[in-house]
């Protein structure tokens, strides 16, 4: 805006004071050069993230969106057209809709708070410990998290069961002896939040405690001469600043929370069929594509899901100042 | 799994839509173009499930000049992997497979509905194979008279039980349903562990329900359905279970489960199919030779003929969009693996549902003298077939239902008649919601 406003008023500045200010002419000269090779840098620099966000994004919405206003054929009337905000009510009127919700919900009401204090607890540890012992924890607590996806599942699925289990004794000691007993749809919020817990919290423990050591030593020093102990130094100094850092931490699950499809289908699939086959709002969509095989209302659920992250997100963002220290670089 | 939530923010949310849509390819609009049949020139390609791998193998083995093409999918029952693919398929109108074995015998249901239209009508196309096969087991292909399947092993329940046990014992066998639930009861208090039945997997519908004629499955056309568990042949099976259930005769297992190994040794009689005995009762739960026998299925109290349900009995389907050439190879295939003996007798473990071969395959049961008393073994798998009641496959899947809500509501605590309410609800809604209406 700036700059353009600049290029604009230009040549009219330049006639008024050709001869009274050749100096000031060569300065806005050197400034404006800088500007034009930044930003073509910076193009540059953005072309492949922008390209893949078209690809993989900007386009699969849009498309989506436009089949979301496609009427679907049902076996009544095989007719297909344009259908408005039909695949929308489909979905909102479904019998299960409302309850794919309140089950996500009560998995994050669980699983967040736990997962946010035990980030940032773990971090300060960490960070509090110095030297070898600090380094060794962290590789520790990093390891669940590199058992990546299936790995971690195939775990759980030995931990879960009650007659192979590790664990056992804490299942029979709650009078289970099945794993049907075990892995059942109210049991469900309680074992995603343990999965979750253990193969999330070491990657963030390291991200997080990538923004502590990113706090200069000065800050910490100035504190221990105010005579800050560790706690003090912990709660007053280290949190505020690494608020960025928990708010990315939030953000990232709460959107992986809400996507979560593999966990509770492949559970389904492990306890024989006893979990509801569309427990999370993911699962009703596929059931929308492919049991129903109303494609208009899977991708209306993929909206609704879109618009629910992005708000939930945005709101994040601007609380935590996620964005907010290099804005106010920029400016 | 870092690089996942990195892009889950926003674009993780759209890749899911970008998976389901852009595969979806362009849903309005294509149906026409699918009706197109094409011919390779001979090469075919079939979709079997694991245990059907032998009969591809076989085979391939028979014909070695058809070229041919074996994939292994998914074979659990009530899996949505096939459906899934075959949605793609209908939608790009390209992709399918020639012949298929469908891992869930409901997959008939959508395969054979105007949206898909995958199975192809069979009834002009191989008239000498349906000619042998037993209408009541073929009846689950007969889809508005047209013969849309091949039946690859017949299931119906018959009525098993540990012989060893019984004669140790003393007791004598029930005739009917009302008999075998007051007998269960005394056997759990006379002998504590021992049970008579299981409730926790997708056919123990079929056992119970089916046996007692009760209005699950009812297809009334294509977009209606009857559905009504307040029916009095319901109620009958409810009370039957109610009972069962109170007494400690039944397990909230399902026979696949793998913690049912355990229960399973110490089930006594229970209605199923005629595969449980080799698959169950000697490969998976490793009963001793010479314990479990079968006979005829039960009657209802005040009825003349038995009533029974049926387990399974996969089904072979034929690709309607195929032709000259590759349709002939694919009716090759069909009608090796629903007839051949080298397929149908030497390597499955079902009885054929193709009748011709029946009487090989049960003389087999003879020389593996696995069963006590093998003549009434052999008379049972006879006679079973003609006592199936009336069940539909339809497009929402019974049996995901029932185990949903049947044992999960036992676990928590409820009674019978709360579980086979939530399952009757349940269904009501599913079938709805894929579009029937339910009377």
């Amino acid at each position: 805006m700036t700059t353009a406003t600049t290029q604009a008023e230009r040549p009219r500045t330049a006639e008024r004071s050709r001869a009274a200010a050749p100096a000031a002419k060569r300065r806005a000269a050197k400034r404006r050069a800088p500007h034009r090779v930044e930003r073509r840098g910076a193009f540059i620099l953005m072309a492949p993230y922008l390209l893949l966000f078209i690809v993989a994004a900007a386009i699969p919405i849009g498309y989506a969106f436009w089949i979301s206003l496609q009427k679907a054929p049902t076996l009544v009337n095989p007719q297909t057209g344009f259908g408005g905000i039909e695949s929308f009510v489909t979905v909102v009127t479904d019998y299960r809709f409302f309850g794919t919700f309140v089950n996500i919900f009560t998995v994050m009401i669980i699983w967040l708070p736990i997962m946010i204090l035990g980030i940032v607890a773990m971090a300060l540890l960490i960070h509090a410990s110095p030297g070898r012992f600090g380094g060794a924890m962290r590789f520790v607590y990093y390891i669940p998290g590199a058992l990546a996806g299936i790995a971690n599942f195939v775990l759980w699925v030995y931990l879960l069961n009650p007659s192979q289990s590790p664990i056992a004794f804490l299942w029979q000691d709650l009078g289970m002896t099945t794993l049907k007993e075990v892995v059942t749809t109210e049991n469900l919020p309680l074992i995603l939040t343990a999965m979750l817990f253990f193969q999330g919290l070491g990657t963030w423990i390291v991200i997080v405690n990538g923004g502590l050591n990113g706090i200069p030593d000065e800050i910490f020093e100035a504190a221990a001469l105010d005579g800050a102990n560790a706690w003090q130094l912990a709660w007053r100094v280290k949190l505020p600043l690494i608020r960025p850092w928990i708010g990315y931490a939030a953000l990232m699950n709460l959107a992986y929370g809400f996507q979560l499809f593999l966990e509770p289908y492949l559970l389904r699939q492990i306890s024989s069929g006893s979990i509801d086959s569309e427990w999370a709002p993911t699962q009703l969509g596929y059931a929308f594509a492919f049991t129903n095989r109303n494609f208009p209302a899977a991708a209306a659920m993929s909206i609704i899901l879109l618009v629910i992250t992005l708000a939930i997100g945005i709101v994040i963002v601007f609380r935590s100042g996620l964005f907010g220290e290099s804005e106010e670089k920029a400016r | 799994m870092k690089t996942t939530r990195f892009l889950s923010a926003s674009a993780g949310v759209a890749a899911i839509a970008a998976a389901a849509l852009v595969l979806s390819g362009c849903a309005a609009g294509d149906a026409a173009e699918s009706s197109t049949q094409t011919d390779s020139g001979g090469k075919i390609t079939v979709w079997v499930d694991p245990p059907r791998v032998p009969a591809a193998e076989a085979f391939q083995e028979a014909y070695p000049d058809i070229e041919i093409d074996v994939v292994q999918i998914d074979g659990t029952v009530g899996g949505k992997t096939v459906k899934q693919s075959f949605a793609n398929f209908d939608s790009a109108g390209s992709g399918w497979p020639d012949a298929i074995f469908f891992p869930s015998n409901d997959d008939i249901a959508w395969a054979t509905s105007s949206s898909s239209n995958y199975a192809a009508d069979l009834t002009d196309l191989l008239p000498d194979v349906i000619e042998g096969y037993d209408p009541a087991v073929l009846s689950f292909c007969d889809i508005d008279g047209q013969i849309r399947c091949l039946r690859n092993d017949a299931a119906p329940d018959v009525f098993w039980y540990n012989k060893a046990f019984f004669d140790e014992n003393g007791y004598t066998l029930p005739t009917t349903w009302e008999e075998y639930g007051e007998l269960a009861v005394t056997i759990a208090e006379e002998h504590p562990g021992k049970i008579s039945g299981f409730l926790g997997d997708a056919y123990a519908i079929n056992r119970y329900l089916q046996g007692a004629n009760c209005p699950t499955n009812d297809r009334v056309s294509e977009t209606e359905a009857h559905i009504d568990l307040s029916d009095p042949n319901c109620e009958r099976a409810t009370e039957l279970l109610t009972e069962m259930y109170d007494g400690g005769a039944l397990s909230t297992q399902g026979i696949f489960d793998g913690d049912a190994a355990e229960a399973g040794v110490n089930l006594v009689m229970s209605p199923g199919a005629v595969w449980w005995g080799n698959y169950l009762f000697r490969d998976t739960w490793k009963i001793p030779a010479g314990e479990m026998s079968a006979v005829a299925p039960l009657a209802w109290e005040g009825e003349s003929s038995p009533s029974t349900g049926n387990e399974g009995g996969g089904l072979w389907g034929v690709s309607s969009h195929i032709t000259g050439k590759q349709l002939e190879n694919t009716l090759t295939f069909a009608t090796f693996v629903a007839t051949d003996p080298r397929w149908q007798v030497d390597l499955s473990t079902g009885l054929p549902g193709y009748g011709p071969v029946q009487d090989a395959w049960l003389a087999k049961i003879e020389a593996d003298a696995y069963f006590a008393d093998i003549p009434s073994v052999q008379q049972a798998f006879k006679d079973a077939a003609g006592a199936v009641q009336p069940y539909a496959y339809m497009l929402y899947d019974t049996g995901s239902v029932w185990t949903e809500k049947v044992s999960p509501t036992l676990i928590s605590g409820g009674t019978v008649p709360d579980a086979i309410d939530a399952f009757g609800e349940e269904l009501v809604n599913q079938a709805q919601s894929v579009g029937y209406t339910v009377q």
